[in-house]
């Protein structure tokens, strides 16, 4: 999408646009670098606040950096950092309902593990490799999101699974 | 095709039909897929981009109307404060014209009353409440035609004329002081007494006696034709109007200052004008750059 040669955002539909386009990614990347405990939608929705009320000084191609560092920002502030813990939701949603009680099980050992894993795994590591492995997005989309090279994100995912891996079978 | 760069291509989501036979044929397939499905509930909460942007709606317009209107509205306000200010303080100043030698101003006052004021002199007077009061404010010369209404003062060191309206010189310099009144009636006011001229008549005090004067029978005064007109007047009151339309410096050398000279002389020639002075009172002048020395003959 280009944008209008425009030195600010200060415009209800192209601040609508820079929502639609950014948002979700922006809470994804908080969810997935900090976990849910901070609550990253309300997150969200500040640092588009603070653009909103920023927009005279900020370019069409500057909001998306300032979006992200501002969320990011907000996410250090709201606690001092501790050790991420992943609270994901949901266990697997298995169809078939003819299971012994020991793969049941299993399974949420399984599960268990991964979680643990993943919270191992550094926030930059994690944060790429969800957005790959669960938002389904290619390595080209994540580097522009990130703002980092395709081969960082390659290198970040790639690690990310052997790491989980590792801890995983080594446990 | 090796075992990594399959796996690469998988996470890419960017395998071939034919990679994905190889990839599925992996011994670490099922680990990668068990992986994989696992990690699928891990998924970020649902955000809904269209409902909470409408939730973010209302936030922003009250942050940016408050920006909108509290920061305009504060800089319009300084700026009409600055502008009130500097209105005030222009509408109540002083206007002052100056006046150097050999220059001569025609000013117009806000009620077109006319003055012309002199070589080397100065004249002040406010603007804001004219209509009221109409003072000025004078050091040096200055002839007056002055429009019909409220009293209107000239100020002087000397002492104060107040007038109607009518037309009338004031010559106030270093020991002298001179009202010529040329039409209407015109009121003096010296430290010693109040004198009302009619026209024709004037008021003469040279270093602080009252000369009784002849009638004056020009319309106007003498300078305005750019003359100096002098009727049994000192020396050193003649030298001194001298100065005041020839940038010099005029010493009198052993001739007597409070000698009486009638007669006038240009301002338009210094040689014509230092022989119209010296030549009646039988004096010599020599001339050396600005200064000028008279001398008995």
């Amino acid at each position: 999408m280009n944008q209008p040669l425009q030195d600010h955002i200060c415009n209800e539909q192209l601040f609508e646009r820079l929502y639609k386009k950014h948002s979700k990614n922006l809470h994804d990347f908080l969810y997935y670098k900090f976990g849910d405990r901070l609550n990253p939608r309300d997150k969200v929705q500040d640092a588009f606040i603070k653009l909103w009320q920023n927009c005279g000084k900020i370019a069409p191609d500057k909001a998306k950096s300032f979006l992200f560092t501002t969320a990011n920002n907000l996410m250090l502030n709201a606690a001092a950092h501790q050790k991420v813990v992943l609270k994901f939701e949901k266990l697997p949603q298995k169809t078939a309902t003819n299971q012994s009680p020991e793969f049941i099980l299993q399974e949420k050992e399984y599960h268990k593990k991964l979680q643990n894993a993943l919270a191992n795994l550094t926030e930059a590591q994690r944060v790429a490799f969800l957005m790959n492995r669960v938002e389904g997005k290619r390595f080209k989309e994540i580097a522009a999101i990130l703002d980092i090279s395709t081969k960082a994100v390659e290198k970040r995912i790639y690690g990310a699974l052997k790491k989980l891996r590792e801890d995983i079978e080594g446990l | 095709m090796n075992r990594d760069s399959l796996i690469q291509k998988w996470l890419d989501n960017n395998l071939s039909p034919e990679e994905r036979k190889a990839f599925e044929q992996l011994e670490d397939y099922n680990i990668l897929i068990q992986m994989q499905e696992t990690l699928m509930s891990f998924k970020a909460p649902e955000f809904s981009v269209d409902k909470n942007y409408e939730e973010l709606k209302p936030k922003l317009q009250i942050k940016k109307s408050q920006q909108n209107w509290l920061k305009p509205l504060l800089r319009l306000a300084a700026v009409l404060a600055i502008c009130f200010s500097v209105y005030y303080y222009t509408t109540t100043l002083d206007t002052k014209f100056d006046t150097q030698i050999a220059n001569r101003t025609d000013i117009e006052l806000p009620d077109n009353s006319e003055v012309v004021l002199n070589s080397n002199s100065s004249l002040v007077f406010n603007e804001s409440n004219w209509s009221k009061n109409r003072t000025v404010t004078l050091n040096g010369e200055a002839f007056f035609k002055v429009a019909k209404g409220e009293k209107f003062d000239v100020v002087t060191e000397s002492g104060t004329v107040s007038v109607l309206g009518t037309q009338f010189n004031v010559k106030q310099r270093i020991n002298y002081f001179e009202v010529v009144c040329y039409e209407g009636l015109v009121g003096v006011k010296t430290k010693e007494e109040y004198v009302k001229l009619h026209p024709g008549e004037s008021i003469k005090i040279i270093d602080g006696k009252l000369l009784a004067d002849e009638k004056e029978t020009a319309t106007q005064p003498s300078w305005l034709r750019g003359e100096s007109n002098f009727k049994e007047t000192p020396l050193k009151h003649v030298i001194a109007e001298l100065e005041n339309y020839y940038n010099l410096d005029i010493t009198v050398d052993d001739a007597d200052k409070m000698r009486v000279f009638t007669g006038s002389f240009t301002h338009k020639n210094l040689d014509l004008a230092l022989q119209s002075i010296t030549i009646p009172l039988n004096l010599s002048y020599s001339k050396s750059g600005t200064s000028i020395v008279l001398k008995r003959e």
